[in-house]
């Protein structure tokens, strides 16, 4: 049969017609959301899941839940708590004879790596084994290796013989090619370990430390020194098809990871091997969700913990998806539209979402629930010290500087102006939850009085913004390593307000690469910069600007270059100090000292708004902890009811629009067979 | 023919060779190899993990000279970041992202099917679309039709990309909520579901540009003498226009369509990144954000690749089409 091309447009637009109704938007075609499955995206993917590299946040979020930790956070309790997990006990410091400090942690019996074809270098077959103690022990090895590359190695260097284990391994690799030839579990096997980490049978580790340091016992509930089997590491190296231990992740958690494709999909599946499914550990604090008692008021009346949970076995959810969304607009619309079950809040719907700092109306119909809270962060503006003219170089001029630029920064402008409000005002590197934060502490240099910072400023030497030694107007230079035209605008924020007492500050904009290069040569005067917590304690913020930091002096940290006699002996009393009223009084010296010596103007503390589904249960906002999805839940039979209320297809603006292109184009086809008839 | 064919593809081999002395200079002398490094390994990475990662990837060399080899030896120029670069480029030996250490050729062939899967349909509808719309329009010449359409074109080709996207989306995937907004599924079964929303939107995003030139094209054919005959001869006006008038107008769609051709296999930048599909579009998007410096100039490299194969398709494509034309 031939077709005529108006025959055949007729046959398309009845196609479409009688197809569309078979569609649906549902990006899950195989699932209607009934199973207890997490569903979440990610933009990016993790450049590394080796446990011992992996520091970012959404790392963490996959790395938490597949390797367990000796301790972890109390999922309720804020402040933090630790809480033991794969240790039987919070290990008490206990001091030796010599000085050093031994922490002892039981391990609980029985505990499983999840199944995986890597166990196999052991014998065919065989797919798991028991972890000991030797495999954390084999981890902090890693951490000192150099060829792993571990950010954290610092921050364990107070181990006994870490720092001697490194450098002899890296000697002994140049050295002999032999032994550059072994597995890395042998090499540190013929090396002897690291002497301070002492495997006492298949249960027992013990970490002696050269000095006190308190604050180590938070990096044990993090994922850097998580049991990992050597087997993994010599199996997944990336060879003859093979995965990269990178991408490849074989721990003992709750989870697995199941696909790992960076482009498209990661999954976390339940791992039937957890400790927790283990009957002899199905009460440990980790494994199951916490008692009543634990559960505040406010989480049960803000809906976000259920109360019948209490003292179930952990975990909940079956499954855990992560699908890509490189965009933030479609991951918002899926959001709204019920595939996913939480996310962020962007800035392009903020108004549609928030209204006086609550859920708008539309918002609060779809049951939604905005969780806000304080990171463990700050943001700030920070003076090279070492600099001739704003540094301590200059004296009171330079501080008078300083303080003057301090008062005309209006950070609630710059926070509704750039994040839609997200954020608290800083008034000392301590940001709310942390010990020492005081909330009625007011900074009198970080509230705006621009006559005051005229006046302070008249005093430093530069009246109206002239220095009165040249008589040439003042100029210094804000460096940054951001080229982008927002980052642009918000570097012009400070510029303008610095403007109005007269200085001219000049953006030296550069890539990220050439402002490292500046950093590292000490070739800057003002930057902005930002600060995560590692851990809620407050030495985590204050040695960002005691002497030992200092970039200039011992590449750390410390970028202001702040070196102050008294910050550092007062920081030394209260660094390993436990929580007392001496530490308040210790912190709030330090802090007195920042607030005249201004080597930052503290910006904010950043505020994560988080939108979550009704049907999401159990999801407390997670701060430092990661490993959460255990105790997370999901109403299956709500949100498939929701999804498919949400989702009808709306097609009469289909038919609408064929009947307009027929009514359009009758008018012409009729003229046109009138012509040729 | 075959001289030609071999005389066009010794141009392009030099053109080649041309592309890869830039692409040395971008990556290798202006982009240098241990901001690369430093970039991949971290500020605070020993100078032993630096150097390593350096030896891994290839940056370890020196760029055009390597004076660790004597004068006489032919070491001295091929054991160089220069030789380096061109015998792997030239062997399709591209290594490993400088972001994550994967094989390139491996990411590159896992991008292929979901970018072709995007690209394929995109193409042939739109140019199903483009050319019948341009028929229609020339048919009706100077009637409301013709005009409306017009007017439409000019609308559709003053509205950037990315507003039919979002606004796709937000129409489609949100309001009327006939497909998914974003995302991918490698089953060939379900894959159409997410590709319908980009498809449609690269057609009515591509419509008004492509409609106006095949347009202009057929109108030229309209007034010619051939035409005329035809009409003369009592063949219909849509024979005319099908049968003659499309396959004269060949020659100059065929310069439009088929140096597009090679471009399906490099992806939709993008469509790809707003629908969340893992193709080639995305890969290279991801590069740029990543620093993933060998990612990049290996998607720029196959790039030029398959222009210069396009150009040459082009040409093959003529003597296909009109039997007048002979290459020599």
């Amino acid at each position: 049969m031939k077709l005529s091309p108006i025959g055949f447009a007729s046959f398309c637009c009845l196609a479409v017609a009688l197809l569309v109704p078979a569609c649906t938007n549902n990006p899950y075609p195989n699932e209607g959301g009934e199973t207890r499955v997490f569903y979440s995206s990610f933009a990016e993917a993790p450049r590394t899941l080796d446990p011992a590299v992996a520091y970012t946040t959404s790392a963490h979020v996959i790395t938490a839940n597949v390797f367990d930790t000796l301790l972890e956070y109390h999922y309720l309790k804020r402040p933090y708590e630790l809480i033991p997990a794969l240790a039987e006990n919070v290990p008490e410091p206990r001091e030796m004879a010599d000085g050093r400090v031994s922490l002892l942690f039981r391990l609980r019996d029985g505990v499983s790596f999840q199944r995986d074809r890597a166990f196999e270098l052991n014998g065919e077959g065989i797919d798991t084994r028991i972890v000991t103690a030797q495999d954390f022990a084999f981890q902090i090895a890693r951490l000192a290796d150099p060829a792993v590359n571990s950010p954290v190695f610092e921050n364990f260097a107070s181990i006994t013989g870490l720092r001697a284990f490194r450098t002899l391994l890296s000697e002994r690799r140049s050295g002999d090619t032999d032994f550059a030839a072994l597995r890395a579990d042998q090499q540190y096997m013929a090396l002897g370990g690291v002497p301070g980490v002492l495997v006492n049978g298949d249960n027992e580790l013990e970490i002696i430390l050269d000095q006190p340091n308190p604050q180590i016992l938070y990096w044990f509930a993090m994922p850097f020194t998580t049991p990992v089997p050597w087997e993994a590491v010599a199996y997944y190296d990336g060879n003859e098809g093979r995965d990269r231990f990178a991408d490849h992740p074989v721990g003992t958690g709750p989870y697995a990871l199941t696909v790992y494709d960076k482009q498209f999909r990661f999954v976390l599946e339940r791992n039937a091997l957890w400790y927790g499914a283990q009957s002899e550990h199905r009460d440990a604090p980790g494994a199951a969700f916490p008692a009543l008692s634990d559960i505040s008021d406010e989480d049960i009346a803000s809906g976000r913990i259920e109360p019948a949970y209490a003292g179930r076995a952990l975990p909940f959810l079956e499954r855990i998806e992560f699908r890509r969304e490189r965009e933030s607009i479609p991951r918002f619309n899926k959001l709204l539209q019920g595939y996913y079950d939480d996310g962020g809040v962007i800035k392009e719907s903020f108004d549609a979402v928030v209204e006086n700092d609550d859920l708008s109306p539309e918002m609060a119909e779809l049951g939604m629930r905005l969780d806000k809270v304080v990171e463990p962060g700050v943001y700030y503006i920070g003076f090279n010290m070492d600099d001739d003219v704003v540094g301590r170089a200059a004296g009171d001029r330079s501080r008078k500087l300083r303080q003057a630029m301090s008062l005309v920064v209006d950070v609630g402008q710059y926070l509704e102006i750039f994040l839609n409000g997200r954020g608290v005002p800083a008034h000392s590197p301590l940001p709310p939850g942390l010990f020492g934060y005081d909330p009625d502490y007011r900074n009198p240099y970080r509230s705006v009085d621009v006559d005051r910072a005229r006046s302070l400023l008249a005093e430093a030497g530069y009246p109206g913004g002239i220095d009165l030694e040249t008589n040439a107007p003042l100029k210094l230079t804000f460096d940054t390593g951001d080229t982008s035209a927002q980052g642009r605008l918000r570097y012009q924020f400070f510029v303008s307000a610095w403007r109005t007492l007269g200085i001219d500050v000049e953006i030296a904009a550069t890539n990220y690469n050439k402002f490292q290069e500046k950093v590292r040569s000490g070739a800057y005067q003002i930057f902005f910069w930002g600060w995560i917590a590692d851990y809620p304690d407050p030495e985590n913020f204050l040695f960002l600007l005691e002497s030992a930091s200092a970039r200039s002096a011992t590449e750390g940290p410390n970028t202001a270059n702040f070196m102050d006699a008294r910050y550092d002996e007062l920081f030394a009393a209260m660094e390993n100090r436990a929580n007392d009223t001496r530490r308040i009084e210790i912190i709030r010296e330090l802090t007195g000292i920042l607030e005249t010596e201004r080597p930052w103007i503290e910006l904010f503390h950043p505020e994560a708004y988080t939108l979550r589904h009704s049907w999401l249960l159990n999801a407390k906002p997670m701060g430092l902890s990661y490993p959460v999805f255990k105790y997370r839940d999901i109403d299956p039979d709500l949100r498939a009811e929701r999804r498919l209320a949400w989702n009808k297809p709306l097609m009469w603006p289909l038919y609408a629009f064929i009947l307009f292109i027929v009514a359009a184009t009758l008018p012409a086809i009729r003229t046109l067979y009138r012509e040729r008839t | 023919m075959f001289a030609y064919l071999v005389r066009r593809i010794a141009y392009g081999f030099v053109t080649v060779l041309g592309v890869l002395m830039l692409l040395f200079v971008l990556f290798f002398a202006i982009a240098d190899p241990d901001d690369i490094a430093r970039k991949a390994v971290g500020e605070r990475a020993s100078a032993e993990v630096y150097e390593q990662w350096k030896k891994n990837h290839g940056y370890d060399k020196p760029l055009i000279v390597n004076t660790d080899h004597g004068a006489a030896e032919f070491a001295r120029y091929t054991d160089t970041l220069f030789f380096d670069h061109y015998r792997r480029m030239l062997t399709f030996d591209f290594g490993r992202s400088d972001a994550d250490d994967s094989p390139i050729a491996g990411r590159i062939l896992a991008g292929a099917v979901p970018s072709l899967s995007l690209t394929v349909p995109l193409f042939v509808i739109g140019l199903g679309v483009g050319v019948f719309f341009a028929l229609l329009v020339a048919f009706f010449r100077d009637t409301y039709v013709d005009r409306s359409v017009l007017v439409l074109c000019m609308l559709a080709m003053s509205i950037a990309s990315l507003i039919y996207i979002i606004g796709g989306q937000y129409l489609i995937g949100m309001l009327l909520r006939w497909f998914p907004i974003s995302g991918f599924d490698p089953d060939p079964t379900v894959a159409y579901r997410f590709l319908a929303l980009p498809v449609l939107i690269g057609v009515v995003s591509g419509f008004g540009a492509d409609v106006r030139l095949y347009r202009t094209v057929f109108l030229e054919e309209t007034n010619r003498d051939y035409v005329r005959t035809a009409r003369a001869k009592g063949c219909g006006d849509i024979r005319v226009m099908t049968a003659h008038v499309l396959r004269n107008a060949l020659i100059p769609i065929l310069t439009n369509v088929v140096l597009a051709i090679p471009f399906l296999f490099t992806g939709a930048l993008l469509l790809e990144s707003f629908f969340g599909i893992p193709g080639l579009g995305s890969l290279t998007v991801e590069a740029i954000h990543g620093n993933d410096f060998s990612t990049l100039r290996t998607m720029v490299y196959i790039g030029a690749l398959l222009f210069i194969l396009g150009q040459i398709l082009t040409d093959v494509s003529y003597t296909l089409a009109d039997p007048r034309v002979r290459l020599r």
